[in-house]
């Protein structure tokens, strides 16, 4: 087994005695050279568990181990990290070429080699030009990149990014999502990236750590996470999703490549569907999760075999897709189709839903009745 | 395209009234100052209004006149190390104050706070009956401690406003990049907050500096500084010197507000 870069071991934060654990025995081990994301929605714990990593929060209990190293009591300047904050967190009375410079001057670098790395870092962020500058100057993607020179300059045991994307507009947002992870993985520098958007984190991440009340719900890729989700609160975070409360009947016998199994699912009200999940769930009741756009919609019947007849009842149209909520039995399920030029489904307009096996996960864990009602 | 209506703007007369209005209140603030910048000029026997003639000589009498040279001396020294003793502490004061959370915070916030309610007259009597077995009355230490009780609160406040705009996130980059928290303050926290530390200091060096009541009740027979020099002289002699001083003191305080101004800008550091 190749040695983690960063072991977080039942890493725990209490505010407060009494109170909830803001980050509750949390285990993550991160490869070298991975940029992981902390994905979940705000008080899941995440920026507290970063604020752990870097120093900057004391843990309650636990441990946090970088190469092999225990680093849980070693002091915030001692850690030799990097972080980009939310608000870039650049030093106003300094100039760009200052800014970037501190940590190495922190670290006592000779003059002459702070001057080639800092120029080498911000030629890395294209931003050589500006090294003049005064922070305010700069655009907030401007002042993003410094940030992310002054962090990686130092060449950090690990980068850490806390929301970094979230002041900047939705365009410069997608930029800058690419241009960080080319530059983490030009730099091949492990990195925490905290995040509350999906597209972000499935985007750049190689793994992702779903979390949720201070505890992580599910750590894998981004494939894993979004088409084998280990629990109702990942389905339904990560994209969109249908959840049908189904009772698993038989197994079909057949497996794929991964182990998992073919079975018959009885959903209530609708009838027999085939559905896939891990081995050994018969007999019990578990949420199915489909994706809308695996739902597939025909407005005629006949199409697939055996398929759901409903009615339309909301459409809303995205320009290269359309939405459709459909109703069948006592739910409504989302659907989306591709538009198309001819007519489009209107509200009231019948339609007809099918998937394929593959497309319909049976969560592993139990459905718990309030939460399948939830949905 | 001749029936295109142009807009032209009408006579306003709330322009013009507004204009009046303030120069009236310029006139009301300033009238004083006039005043005795007129009459140090001005040859009467007597200190009164309007002058007869003009001359020069209380400006003349005034390195002759010990007594305003020797409270002069006081007054800065003290109001020297007032300045120092007050950003020494008020400071790190409202850094504390900003940063922390404790469970007296509030009634630490007051307690700095207070003595800008209370009425001078109070604190310096106060003083006087505390410094008299303490053996203080009569000396720098006694003007000193009552000053600095007087001047932190502007310290405190002008210090606070500054880090309450400030990014904490920037001390929290810094100490990641690996400065120590000496560092951290001198390199980041200082630079940040030097507009209203410098705004501070300056308040609290001119409030020193002219400050009479407190100065009066503990050093008055022993130690006096300028502003009790210049409440003795008008009591004994009634001729201008104390308006060719007053204009001196007017000079001093604008040469300072200028200085700051000029070399980092009073304005953004008083915002």
């Amino acid at each position: 087994m190749t040695e983690s870069k960063l072991s977080i071991v039942d890493l725990t934060k209490r505010y407060a005695a009494g109170l909830e654990p803001a980050v509750d025995r949390l285990n993550m081990e991160v490869e070298e050279g991975h940029l992981v994301a902390l994905l979940g929605p705000s008080g899941c714990g995440k920026t507290t568990t970063l604020r752990m990593v870097a120093g900057l929060m004391d843990p309650t209990a636990g441990s946090i181990v970088v190469d092999g190293k225990e680093i849980t009591h070693t002091p915030v300047n001692k850690r030799g990290m990097g972080m980009v904050f939310q608000s870039y967190a650049l030093f106003p009375h300094m100039n760009v070429e200052q800014n970037v410079a501190f940590g190495l001057e922190m670290r006592q670098v000779p003059k002459a080699e702070q001057k080639a790395r800092v120029a080498a870092a911000l030629d890395m962020v294209q931003l050589g030009h500006l090294s003049k500058r005064q922070t305010k100057e700069l655009s907030g993607g401007q002042q993003q990149r410094i940030a992310l020179a002054r962090a990686l300059v130092v060449e950090p045991t690990l980068l850490l990014l806390d929301e970094p994307l979230s002041n900047l507009d939705a365009k410069l947002r997608e930029t800058m999502r690419t241009e960080i992870r080319s530059i983490q993985q030009r730099t091949r520098a492990t990195t925490l990236f905290v995040t509350h958007d999906q597209d972000e984190a499935l985007d750049m991440a190689d793994r992702i750590a779903v979390m949720n009340g201070g505890l992580i719900e599910q750590f894998g890729s981004p494939t894993e996470v979004y088409e084998r989700p280990r629990t109702h609160f990942v389905a339904n975070f990560i994209g969109q999703a249908n959840f049908l409360t189904a009772r698993v009947c038989t197994e079909a016998g057949r497996a794929n490549l991964a182990g998992e199994s073919y079975y018959k699912v009885d959903v209530e009200g609708l009838g027999q569907f085939g559905a896939i999940g891990t081995a050994g769930l018969s007999g019990s009741t578990h949420e199915l999760v489909i994706r809308p756009h695996r739902l597939s919609v025909s407005l005629q019947p006949g199409a697939a075999q055996a398929p759901l007849a409903g009615t339309i009842e909301r459409v809303s149209y995205t320009g290269d897709a359309l939405s459709v909520a459909v109703r069948v039995g006592g739910q409504q399920l989302q659907a989306q189709m591709l538009t198309s030029s001819g007519d489009l489904p209107r509200v009231g307009d019948a339609a007809y839903l099918s998937w394929a096996p593959d497309d319909a996960y049976i969560l592993p864990t139990p459905a718990v009745p309030e939460r399948a009602a939830a949905a | 395209m001749s029936d295109v209506k142009v807009f032209k703007p009408r006579f306003n007369p709330a322009k013009p009234a507004f204009g009046l209005l303030v120069f009236l209140l310029y006139l009301f603030l300033l009238a004083p100052l006039l005043i005795v910048f007129v009459v140090s000029f001005a040859s009467n026997q007597y200190l009164s209004f309007p002058p007869e003639g003009l001359t020069l000589k209380w400006y003349e009498m005034l390195p002759q006149e010990s007594t305003f040279m020797e409270g002069m001396k006081v007054s800065l020294i003290v109001a020297v190390i007032v300045t120092l003793i007050v950003l020494a502490l008020g400071v790190p004061a409202a850094l504390a104050l900003d940063r922390f959370d404790f469970k007296a915070k509030a009634a630490v916030q007051s307690f700095f706070l207070s003595p800008l309610l209370i009425p001078s007259i109070v604190l310096a009597l106060g003083m006087v009956l505390l410094f008299g077995p303490l053996e203080l009355n009569n000396t720098y230490a006694g003007i000193i401690i009552g000053h600095v009780a007087i001047t932190i609160p502007f310290v405190i406040r002008t210090t606070l406003m500054s880090l309450a705009t400030t990014d904490t996130s920037c001390e929290a980059a810094a100490r990641i990049l690996g400065a120590g928290s000496w560092t951290v303050f001198r390199r980041v926290t200082l630079p940040i907050i030097q507009p209203g530390v410098i705004a501070g200091g300056v308040i609290a060096f001119i409030v020193s500096f002219d400050e009479a009541v407190i100065s009066l009740f503990v050093a008055e027979s022993g130690l006096p500084t300028l502003p009790v020099q210049v409440l003795r002289y008008v009591e004994n002699s009634a001729d201008a010197a104390v308006a060719a001083l007053s204009v001196i003191l007017i000079l001093i305080s604008l040469a300072v507000v200028v200085v700051v101004e000029r070399v980092m800008g009073l304005r953004k550091a008083l915002r």
